[in-house]
């Protein structure tokens, strides 16, 4: 038979109740094998069972319930994105966002879980079942092919008295029957899911049950169609001896982007800016609004904890905000906005202006501020709205049982922003409230005070706190690459009256920066398109290699060992000691 | 269903290369049997002469050469077989530590055994542990005069790096690949610092989806019985195993757009293309030209 | 309270799926005890005099507690529950019925040694037997235990025999069930089996051997 047709349509690859909480389902369909798993928040992921990395089967992977993590080097990948968020390997790389497992459609409905391998997929229609309560039938796994199945099951009404064929669909995977006796009136509708070649798994669904039937008489209707079914299976098998085995489907795996088969470094480039819907805020403190924002159209697209996002204000001012959800929740972005005392308009209009369904734009998420997670102890200190980067931080290894301490200074009880989600760390999260400068310093002192091996400490907050804790870190012996930070502004005076040179090595450009004028603005205006998204040296988006002569530094993003090498830079605010520079773009 | 591959072999490259096909300790005058690159063979060992022929005629006595603890064979006209100096240090024992059959190409296999970014997570607690899954910087490069692969400067932590380690260490790591189908790693001895242990892996083909692989384990270790290392290499292997049967394809993609590379797996695009650049296409699916 | 006696030993090999079994109980019952390694494969220790001494079947596994020397992987998980079980959940000998149930998935465990495990012999360690013909018998029990475990879910049953906790009917099913595919023997249509298999991992002091992967934690709440 032409299964042509067939693969148009919604096929059935599992039942509604296979798919239990953090396990991995192993389908198969039209010779394609699927990873399908139910997340914590209820959505269901149908992959390819594979993974992009060295094609082992993702049916053998870990559900965590957020996140779907392969056995053989433990690569993470998001619910509803299938988007790589963590790369143990190379665990201080947020990994490109374009790593993205095959996924294809699915829906859930009549108790049965659906896909489709069309590259269209028609609108799903319920079949006509009876009404009443329906019961989704015990799979059966069959060694045949669809026609030999169907074949059996019209042999197996037409020689019962009791059962009538009503219709089958005209690409004859789905079959109705009706079966009348003396007290029942039943509908049932078989569903072949062509597996492979020879293998189908009969799916039934019986319909016309009785409202107030009791469990024993289920299960006795359960146990009475599988029996038949089991026989209509022996059947068909039996049938299959007679017959060739045909070769099996031949499957085609996609190859990946040209751009991941050569090992790119990660790139932080925002593409197109994303709609999102304010779906909820919340006075989450003294001056902090949280708010949380779902896709309009597209499914969000991956992050990694500590990531940012620039919102759009519809008054034109762009701002940066960290993520504070964890990885694996990929139905929403939370944000937390504190209400700055002298706004230019920014936050002043998330507070005063921006209400509930309010549409937004957003750039995708950039991190340059990723969690390793392959730290022996992770210590996180927040100050005050700093709080947001580490809160994705800590609720990311929370959710995956690996230790860590949560530091959050404030001002009073009041100041103490996402409660609900903090408590969550119970004894992990350690608050200090109202403490005087001299005080953060001894208690930042004590925090830091035997640094290990592998030991790892990410702060955010104002900047003269993390200027503290930078330098008591030093002074601590913690090395430069232990020592993580996200400021949220540069306060440092900018001095941008020097002129300086600019080759560009792999453009083979030779370009002028004038005073008055950043790098960033001179290299945009002669075309080269770089990111950028804080612009005033905080964020590392705009990051370059330098390739000759020596930078002058005006960043607070790059570690004092970074600078010191002198071997990158940021280009909005940095320029230049010697009179000119070669960059390696 | 179990898969076996009944293609004959017309990968000259592969055809010409010497193949291990049993221990020879493991070896006694009553014949065995095994199959190599989709041929049935028996083999057997009688007046300290090891014989091997295919099993379905009486046809003449293949090749044979007995090195490294193994009985080797060739179907073709056998190239010289890489040298494996170590072997013959007299202070060294040497153990032929397992031969497991496994559902995979040689080409996968080789590659796992090239690969320290598993670790942590198959071989939990021995080879590699959580939280330390970084695959630090190392060097890969084909040798000009004898044309391996060589992966130098790999390092990984590990908690118990062999059977008579205690307690976990930064290990030190070199490999090499001197033949299509086998690999020889050196790592820093637990006893002594200026020497490496050296495990060589000889992955025999039995079909282009299934393999015999062989372990030959080479330590200075004085303390360490033979059947702990036997005891120790299959449990690795016993770990690597069901993830190599996990595999899809079975056979190794050498398109470079199959899967996707990171910089821990350097040494696997460099095998990759040095295979490529060989011709090879028994066990392999070769890139589009 | 046991009188304080010697360290059990276990003639153990690491890739047996018969000695698995035992060393799933001990550990779920943590029990303390030292392991003597015998060379199953491929120096067939198990073989020797020495061993056979031990246990003239020439066996595995073999356990020594005190005086008490026992053959038979079964034969350990009753004497292990019943000993030092003080739950008597895992064997529970108060309930003719349920007693006789355990039994007889005992047996169904003997079944799947003599086929799925066959197989692996074969696949694995080139055992020359008709691995086919194991493979079509081992997929015959598996229908039957995935029906089973089936019926057993839709009356919120999670182990083989009824009842809230698990019991050496499930530890005694579960190895050659989990190593079925080193054998060539996929479990992709049974999807009961599967789900088994993660419950089963996750009983508190649940161990891994060489071909079997750990579960995730289960959803709290
Ligand atoms: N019924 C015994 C069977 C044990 C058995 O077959 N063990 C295997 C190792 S997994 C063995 O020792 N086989 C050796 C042989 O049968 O010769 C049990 O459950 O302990
Ligand atoms: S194959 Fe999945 S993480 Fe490497
Ligand atoms: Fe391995």
């Amino acid at each position: 038979m032409n299964l042509q047709l067939a693969k148009q349509q919604w096929q059935p690859i599992a039942a509604s109740t296979d798919l239990i909480p953090r396990h991995v389902f192993h389908a198969q369909l039209f010779g394609r094998e699927l990873a399908v798993w139910r997340a914590d928040d209820g959505h269901v992921n149908a992959w390819e069972n594979r993974c992009l990395h060295r094609g082992v089967r993702l049916s053998i992977g870990i559900n965590d319930g957020r996140e779907l993590v392969c056995q053989y080097h433990g690569w993470r990948y998001a619910n509803r994105t299938a988007g790589c968020t963590y790369i143990p390997a190379h665990p201080a790389d947020a990994p490109a966002r374009t790593i993205c497992n095959n996924q294809y459609p699915v829906i859930e409905k009549d108790g049965l879980i659906w896909s489709c391998m069309a590259d269209d997929q028609p609108e799903y229609s319920s079949t006509g079942f009876l009404s009443g309560e329906k019961l989704v039938l015990r799979s059966i796994p069959v060694n045949a092919t669809v026609d030999v199945l169907l074949e059996q099951l019209t042999d197996h009404a037409d020689n019962r008295d009791n059962i009538n064929l009503q219709s089958t669909n005209p690409h004859a995977t789905h079959v109705s029957l009706s079966i009348n006796d003396q007290h029942d009136n039943h509908q049932i509708d078989f569903f072949l899911q062509p597996v492979d070649s020879h293998r189908t798994v009969i799916r039934a669904i019986l319909s016309g049950v009785q409202s107030n039937t009791n469990e024993s008489d289920k299960l006795h209707n359960l146990y009475r169609y599988n029996t038949t079914l089991t026989e209509i299976r022996e059947l068909a098998e039996n049938e299959m001896q007679r017959l060739e085995t045909p070769e099996p489907w031949e499957v085609v795996i996609k190859p990946v982007s040209e751009l991941l088969a050569h090992m790119p470094e990660a790139s932080n480039r925002a593409n197109g800016l994303l709609r999102v819907k304010v779906a909820s805020t919340d006075n989450t403190a003294t001056a902090i609004k949280s708010l949380e924002l779902v896709s309009i159209e597209d499914q969000l697209p991956t992050f990694h904890a500590g990531a940012h996002i620039d919102v759009h204000l519809p008054n034109g001012l762009i701002r940066q905000y960290s993520l504070t959800n964890a990885p694996g929740q990929t139905d929403r972005y939370i944000i937390g906005v504190k209400r700055e005392s002298h706004s230019s308009g920014g936050s002043s209009y998330i507070h005063d202006s921006l209400k509930i369904d309010d549409v937004i734009a957003i750039s995708a998420p950039r991190n340059n501020f990723p969690l390793r997670r392959d730290a022996v102890k992770t210590i996180l200190i927040a100050g005050g709205i700093g709080i947001t980067p580490l809160l994705s931080m800590a609720t990311a290894m929370h959710h995956s049982a690996q230790p860590f301490q949560l530091h959050y200074f404030v001002q009073g009880e009041d100041h103490q922003a996402f409660s609900e989600v903090l408590s969550r760390f119970e004894t992990s999260l350690i608050v200090h409230t109202a403490l005087d400068p001299a005080e953060t310093q001894s208690r930042l002192n004590e925090i830091l005070q035997d640094y290990q091996d592998a030991h790892h400490v990410y702060v955010c907050g104002p900047g003269p706190m993390l200027d503290a804790t930078r330098s008591i870190a030093e002074k601590n012996h913690w090395p430069d690459n232990s020592v993580h930070f996200e400021y949220f502004k540069n306060t440092q005076t900018q001095d941008d009256t020097v002129p300086f040179t600019v080759s560009l090595a792999r453009s083979g450009l030779t370009l002028q920066v004038p005073s008055g004028r950043t790098l960033l603005e001179v290299l945009r205006e002669n075309n080269v398109d770089l990111p950028s998204s804080c612009e005033q040296g905080a964020c590392g988006t705009c990051r370059v290699a330098v390739t000759a002569g020596e930078p002058l530094h005006q960043d607070v993003y790059l570690s004092h060992t970074e600078q010191q090498r002198g071997d990158c830079m940021m280009t909005c605010v940095s320029r230049a000691k010697t009179d000119s520079l070669t960059l390696d773009i | 269903m179990s898969s076996t591959c009944t293609n004959l072999c017309d990968d000259l490259v592969i055809l010409n290369q010497w193949h291990a096909i049993a221990a020879i300790e493991d070896t006694s005058s009553a014949p065995s049997h095994t199959r190599l690159l989709g041929e049935q063979l028996t083999y057997c060992i009688v007046d300290e002469t090891v014989r091997v022929c295919r099993s379905d005629a009486d046809t003449l006595p293949l090749p044979v050469t007995c090195a490294y603890g193994y009985i080797w064979t060739c179907l073709g006209t056998p190239l010289p077989l890489f040298e494996l100096p170590e072997y013959l240090e007299s202070d060294r024992t040497n153990v032929c530590a397992a031969s497991i059959g496994v559902r995979v190409s040689a080409p996968r296999a080789v590659e796992n055994f090239l690969d320290m970014g598993h670790f942590p997570y198959v071989h939990t607690g021995i080879l590699g542990e959580q939280p330390h899954t970084e695959v630090r910087e190392y060097d890969v490069e084909v040798t000009e005069d004898t044309n391996e692969v060589i992966a130098t400067r790999c390092r990984f932590y590990q908690p118990q790096a062999a059977a008579g380690a205690e307690g976990g260490m930064l290990v030190e790591y070199v490999y090499r690949v001197p033949h299509p189908y086998c690999s020889v790693l050196y790592k820093s001895c637990p006893d002594d610092e200026s020497r490496m242990d050296v495990i060589a892996l000889f992955v025999q083909p039995m079909d282009e989806i299934n393999v015999r692989a062989h372990a030959l384990v080479s330590v200075i270790d004085k303390n360490s019985a033979p059947i702990a290392i036997r005891m120790f290499q299959q449990t690795i292997f016993g770990q690597d195993k069901p993830i190599l049967e996990n595999q899809l394809p079975k056979k190794l993609p050498l398109d470079p757009r199959a899967e996707t590379p990171i910089r821990a797996d350097k040494s696997a695009i460099v095998y990759r293309r040095w295979l490529s650049k060989q011709g090879i296409r028994y066990g392999v699916i070769p890139a589009a030209a | 309270m046991q009188a304080k006696h010697t360290l059990i030993t276990l003639y153990d090999y690491e890739l047996s799926g018969n000695c698995y079994k035992v060393r799933l109980l001990l550990s779920m019952l943590n029990i303390e005890y030292t392991s003597q390694t015998v060379e199953f494969y491929p120096a067939q220790q198990h073989k020797t005099s020495w061993f056979k001494s031990i246990n003239p079947l020439g066996t595995l596994p073999v356990l020594v507690d005190d005086d008490l020397t026992l053959k038979d992987s079964a034969a350990i998980l009753v004497y292990l529950a019943s000993r030092y079980d003080k739950s008597e959940n895992w064997y529970p000998a108060g309930d003719a019925a349920t007693l006789a149930k355990v039994t007889e998935w005992l047996a169904f465990a003997d079944s799947i040694t003599g086929s799925a495990s066959q197989a692996r012999l074969a696949e694995g360690f080139f055992y020359q037997l008709d691995a086919e013909a194991c493979r079509a018998s081992a997929h015959q029990l598996f229908r039957i235990l995935d029906e089973h475990l089936w019926f057993a879910e839709q009356q919120n049953q999670p182990w083989l025999v009824s009842g809230a906790e698990p019991t050496i009917a499930d530890i005694a099913c579960f190895p050659y069930v989990i190593l079925s595919e080193e054998g060539s023997i996929m479990r992709q249509d049974y999807p009961a089996i599967r789900r088994w298999t993660d419950r089963i991992k996750r009983i508190p002091g649940f161990t891994v051997m060489p071909g079997v992967f750990p579960a995730g934690p289960a959803q709290t709440t």
